[in-house]
């Protein structure tokens, strides 16, 4: 190593840059977070970098809000609510799609092509472009050619039609990853399973499955986070009735509400909102980026 | 050992179903704007746990600031709350001509009653061909200006009673290096709407007063006639005059509506406060923060909207909401008799909870002597006398077609608030224009 | 060969029932036990019914259509377990996707209560209509705006930080956790950053905050956010000569600042700078801030893949480092420059909490995808609505084709 050779980038200069560049990121999070633990007055009547200066912010802390926002506004109710919408809409969608992705990867039968093509086809489709008729599908059921195909549901409102509009949003990728990662498995082991005789659904089970669990994991993470953080799917189809509301319809109608500029509950709140995201997105943050870069496609 | 889970999970849920109900009061859920949250919401839910104590039915109020759009989406999902209460008896109307309201003719509501009880001006306004789908509720006042009368009576400035003599104070207070209005339009989604309400509140007390009014309204004069035009002017003086409002011109439309009193309640280094007036609504009280709340009709209190053109009878401009039902259960039923009862205004006017609704009961045969602040028991007199004298007039931007009322006539009134005087002209004929 | 005919029969029936009947009966039966559930059951027994039953009621699916298939003639079995395996997704597919999709293309060439046919009206309203117009300039200002910055900062932060010694996993870890929390919760936390209050309150956001409490008045008296002297004197910013705040996300252009003010109506350039959306600008930011970290950290590992004997031959040949990065490692990573374009281009057309919950399209910074659930729900508009979403879809096809032909492509190299 001679001093000549010396790289910029080993320079402090590249240092700076990046410790710019995150203390920039992370200035979101500081006075918002902050303000969470400020009591009311406080967070009306003195900006928060004031109150660091001025060392009265000591005096300011306090757990007022938390209690509040999750008590008395009842956010804790949300945030269960948020459980039961997006553990079956991260299942429901994996589980048809492994199968379907098995078939695909290891039988042979008339029509694959086909179906696949459909899977992949049903990618580019948008959210948007489905939404309100599958809420009216929802609602009073589907009708083709005069034929009642299915009847008046009026799931609308309940956990059951989000599991549905999440399945539907992301089955389509869930099939495209998993049919991916199980072309990748060896196939003289499923060959081999069925030479001693063992059936599909058994293969399935003890073989595909536990042999795909990365890439499984991979679009769970993705999906959890995605259908926990959503806000228009929820939104469409839950509504804002406080029974079943989730966490983020939650801190939005806070966020947009407008009384008394309760920045002090809008902060706690949302706060409290991020604190499942980011256990998952810490504890996980391997599965989640091969999610995130397969969901790249996600239509 | 797989399927008996699954099983005895099935069963557990067959089990949940069959012997869920009864087990609970009903509960009935009533959807509102007024967010959950603040004084108005705080007080119905308050005047609903009083019901609860009686009869055992749950009524839970929900508001949400989308509101509007928010409750079109429940009806088109099917999943629409039991009760709703529309802030526009427009949207109302509209609900009953899709379909989605039960007559209240069928929800045993005592008809005679019900139009004895409530004036007619109100009760037409929930009708469709003559059937009553809408329930008035609640009124609020919004000819008033608000003030600190010790502020006032230490500059020795007196109420202004004619609009001149209020731009008079104006200039005065200008003079005196004050800044004499609150003047905030920003409002998520809606932002607009109090400049309609100045051009109400102007129209009422110009041209041929509530007769040119209701003309206006109802499209019988366009949108770009002189008497509009001379309100738009008269509005524009307030906006656009140099130093009038607080922040300047450019902060009209950046101001919340909800705080654009707070500068009143702030003091300078020479101890004046940031505004003397502030034209809004009755309900403005809610918005205020606590310690100003605690002076309501003691430190700021309000005068009436002045009178414009001489000879014209006084006018009152008001706005209130206006409840359909989307179902008839026995429980949705016992809230509607509940809410046309004077005693459904009790908790909210005694301001049990300390929530400091401002609500007005649309119930004549209510009791004002139990309003919580002398401030509203005047209001309430107020508009119980126009409602007699068939002065009051309902805010018309609600009573005109949504394109317009919600839409073009907002967005044109904080176009002319940003761009000045100039853009009178082009803002009416935009509005007209726009007219369905 | 009458034997041979009544196996054939059989499984397409079976073939039937799998691709349509069992899935059917499975959607029927979850939608209604969990409807009456939701009237019935209380809320701590649903929410743990709803986790457990309503995540394994799949499983009774093809547990059930397994059993159907092992009475089916042996030669049949393996065609069987394919339309098993794959009938519930394709039918889930057509049911939840395929014909709403159908139904909105269809619905926008209908007036508002979809009972007219009207032809292409709503497509010359959503090109003509100012308020679409403004939007779709909004979309175009996002989609350069975000995809080129996200980019940007992405690969900075990318190729910086794989040079450092230490702290790179923290140092990633903060770019790239606004990726994991909800657009809702950042658009919160910007809007308090946003914060307007009228003078002469306290501005607790942080812009307005720092802008107020500069400099001094012009009778030489200190600029303050309403703070306090040591001898308790309250530092106010109304004075004349203080700047004032000012409500950033209602801000739709640059004229109300003084660089704007009287501009010389010669001066092309500033008059055009002066036309500027700043609240979408702003808005635009709180995706940057979101997306960066998702960026850098795909870039990052396709810089890691490059070989380092490449890098360092370009480096004892004396080529410069910008000149090392353009034509060493950019060939090496265009086509990951592409994959993130690509999902970046998806999620900016699909965006649609950010400005829901900040200004609600308010002040021109309406986006499409508000736009559509505006016209539904607020103009109550179906065919309009439907126009926007299928605009929304024809810009995203060929994004997605692009994409999925040329992994196509890669692997078959």
């Amino acid at each position: 190593m001679n001093l000549d050779n010396q790289k910029w980038y080993d320079k402090p200069v590249t240092k700076i840059i990046l410790i710019t560049i995150s203390l920039t990121w992370m200035i979101p999070y500081i006075g918002f977070v902050l303000s969470s633990f400020r009591d009311e007055q406080a967070v009306k009547r003195y900006a928060w970098w004031n109150s660091i200066s001025s060392g009265t912010i000591l005096d300011e802390l306090t757990l007022q809000n938390y209690s509040e926002i999750l008590f008395a506004e009842n956010l804790s109710r949300s945030f269960f609510n948020s459980f039961a919408v997006t553990i079956p809409s991260t299942i429901i969608p994996i589980t048809i799609a492994a199968f379907a992705a098995y078939a695909f990867a290891f039988i042979d039968f008339r029509g694959k092509d086909i179906a696949f093509l459909f899977v992949v086809a049903m990618m580019i489709v948008p959210l948007q472009m489905s939404l309100i008729p599958l809420l009216k599908l929802m609602k009073s059921g589907a009708i083709l050619f005069g034929i009642p195909l299915i009847p008046e549901l009026n799931i609308n409102g309940t956990f059951v039609a989000v599991w549905f509009a999440h399945t539907g949003f992301g089955l389509p990728l869930a099939t495209f990853l998993l049919r991916d990662f199980m072309m990748s498995l060896p196939r003289s082991v499923i060959e081999s399973a069925k030479m001693d005789g063992a059936s599909h659904l058994t293969t399935f089970f003890r073989l595909a499955l536990p042999l795909s669990i990365a890439g499984i994991a991979a679009f769970a993470t993705f999906q959890f986070l995605w259908v926990y953080n959503d806000f228009l799917v929820a939104n469409v189809f839950l509504g804002i009735n406080p029974r079943n509301m989730v966490i983020t319809s939650h801190v939005a109608q806070l966020t947009v509400g407008n009384y008394g500029e309760a920045w002090h509950l809008r902060t706690s709140g949302a706060v409290i909102s991020m604190i499942v995201p980011l256990i998952v997105f810490f504890s996980l943050q391997r599965f989640f980026i091969k999610g995130l870069i397969g969901g790249a496609v996600k239509g | 050992m797989r399927k008996s889970i699954f099983g005895l999970l099935l069963i557990l849920s067959m089990v949940a179903i069959a012997c869920g109900g009864g087990l609970e009061g009903e509960e009935v859920l009533m959807f509102g704007a007024p967010a959950t949250d603040g004084p108005d919401g705080k007080a119905i839910q308050a005047s609903f746990d009083a019901f609860e104590e009686e009869t055992g039915i749950i009524v839970t109020y929900v508001g949400s600031e989308n509101f509007e759009s928010e409750v079109q989406a429940q009806m088109e999902a099917g999943n629409p709350p039991d009760i709703a209460l529309w802030p526009q008896p427009g949207a109302v109307r509209d609900a009953a001509e899709r379909g989605f309201l039960i007559p209240m003719a069928d929800l045993d509501v005592d008809m005679d009653a019900y139009r004895t009880n409530f004036s007619s001006y109100l009760v037409g306004l929930g009708e469709v061909d003559g059937v009553a789908y809408g329930g008035a509720h609640a009124v609020n006042l919004k000819s008033i200006v608000w003030y600190q009368p010790a502020e006032f009576e230490k500059r020795g400035y007196a109420i202004p009673a004619t609009w001149d003599e209020m731009i008079a104070l104006a200039d005065q207070i200008l003079a005196e290096g004050m800044t004499p209005f609150c003047f905030g339009m920003y409002s998520n989604g809606a932002t607009g709407w109090l400049a309609t309400d100045w051009m109400e509140d102007i129209m009422l007390r110009t041209g041929e007063g509530t007769a040119s009014y209701d003309q206006w309204v109802n499209h019988d004069i366009p949108f770009n006639d002189p008497i509009v035009k001379n309100a738009a002017t008269l509005l524009s003086q307030i906006m656009h005059t140099d130093g009038y409002v607080v922040g300047g011109t450019d902060a009209i439309v950046s101001t919340f509506f909800g705080n654009a009193q707070d500068p009143m309640f702030e003091r300078d280094a020479n101890g004046n406060p940031g505004c003397f007036m502030h034209r809004q609504a009755s309900f403005i009280p809610g918005f205020w923060p606590e310690e100003a709340k605690e002076g309501l009709g003691t430190e700021t209190t309000s005068f009436p909207f002045p009178a414009i053109e001489s000879g014209l009878p006084p006018a009152a401009l008001g706005a209130g909401d206006m409840w359909g039902v989307f179902n008839d259960r026995d429980a949705t039923k016992a809230v509607v008799e509940y809410m046309l009862s004077p005693d459904y205004f009790t908790a909210i006017a005694t301001n049990v909870n300390d929530a400091g609704s401002t609500r007005i009961s649309a119930h004549t045969g209510f009791d004002t002597s139990l309003y919580w602040s002398p401030v509203v028991q005047a209001q309430a007199a107020v508009l119980s006398d126009a409602l007699a004298a068939n002065s009051f007039r309902f805010d018309g931007s609600d009573n005109m077609p949504p394109a317009v009322g919600a839409g073009s006539f907002w967005v044109e009134m904080t176009e002319l608030a940003v761009n000045g005087p100039s853009y009178i002209d082009t803002a009416l004929d935009n509005i007209e224009n726009s007219w369905p | 060969m009458e034997n041979n005919l009544k196996n054939r029969l059989f499984s397409t029936g079976i073939r039937i029932i799998a691709f349509a009947l069992f899935p059917l009966i499975w959607f029927m039966t979850q939608a209604i036990l969990f409807r009456e559930l939701s009237k019935t059951a209380d809320r701590w027994l649903l929410i743990t019914l709803a986790i457990l039953v309503g995540s394994s009621f799949i499983f009774i699916l093809y547990l059930g259509m397994n059993k159907l298939i092992s009475y089916a003639p042996n030669q049949y079995q393996e065609a069987l377990f394919g339309a098993m395996f794959v009938g519930p997704a394709i039918f889930l597919l057509s049911l939840f996707l395929f014909y709403p999709a159908i139904r909105t293309i269809y619905l926008s060439f209908f007036d508002n209560r979809g009972e007219n046919f009207i032809g292409f009206e709503n497509y010359r309203w959503s090109i003509t209509d100012p308020s679409m117009l403004i939007t779709i300039r909004n979309q175009i200002f996002w989609l350069v705006g975000v995809v080129l910055l996200v980019i940007l900062f992405g690969l900075v932060v990318a190729y910086l930080s794989d040079r450092l010694k230490r702290g790179e996993a923290f140092f990633k870890s903060i770019i790239f956790m606004p990726m994991a929390i909800s657009a809702v919760g950042s658009s919160a936390m910007y809007k308090f950053i946003y914060e307007y209050r009228p003078p002469p309150l306290t501005q607790i956001g942080l812009i307005n905050g720092l802008r107020v409490s500069r400099g001094f008045a012009d009778d030489g008296s200190k600029c303050g956010n309403n703070t306090f002297t040591d001898n308790g004197e309250k530092i106010g910013y109304t004075s004349d000569g203080c700047e004032v705040p000012v409500g950033w996300l209602q801000q739709r252009d640059l004229q109300n600042f003084p660089l704007f003010e009287n501009l010389d109506p010669g001066n092309t350039f500033l008059n055009l700078l002066s036309n500027l959306p700043l609240n979408t600008i702003l808005l635009m930011i709180i995706m940057v801030w979101m997306f960066t970290g998702f960026a850098m950290v795909v870039f990052s590992a396709a810089i890691k893949a490059i070989p380092e004997e490449i890098v360092e031959a370009g480096r004892i040949d004396g080529a410069s480092e910008g000149r090392i990065f353009l034509s060493v490692v950019m060939p090496y990573i265009r086509s990951t420059i592409i994959v993130v374009a690509t999902y970046l281009t998806i999620s900016v057309l699909k965006a649609f909490d950010i400005v829901f919950v900040t200004t609600r399209g308010d002040f021109e910074s309406n986006l499409l995808a508000v736009k559509m659930l505006d016209e539904y729900f607020k103009f109550l508009n179906q065919g309009r609505s439907a126009a926007v979403a299928v605009i929304i879809f024809i810009c995203v096809i060929p994004i997605i084709l692009l994409n999925v032909f040329r992994n196509k492509a890669e692997n078959t190299i």
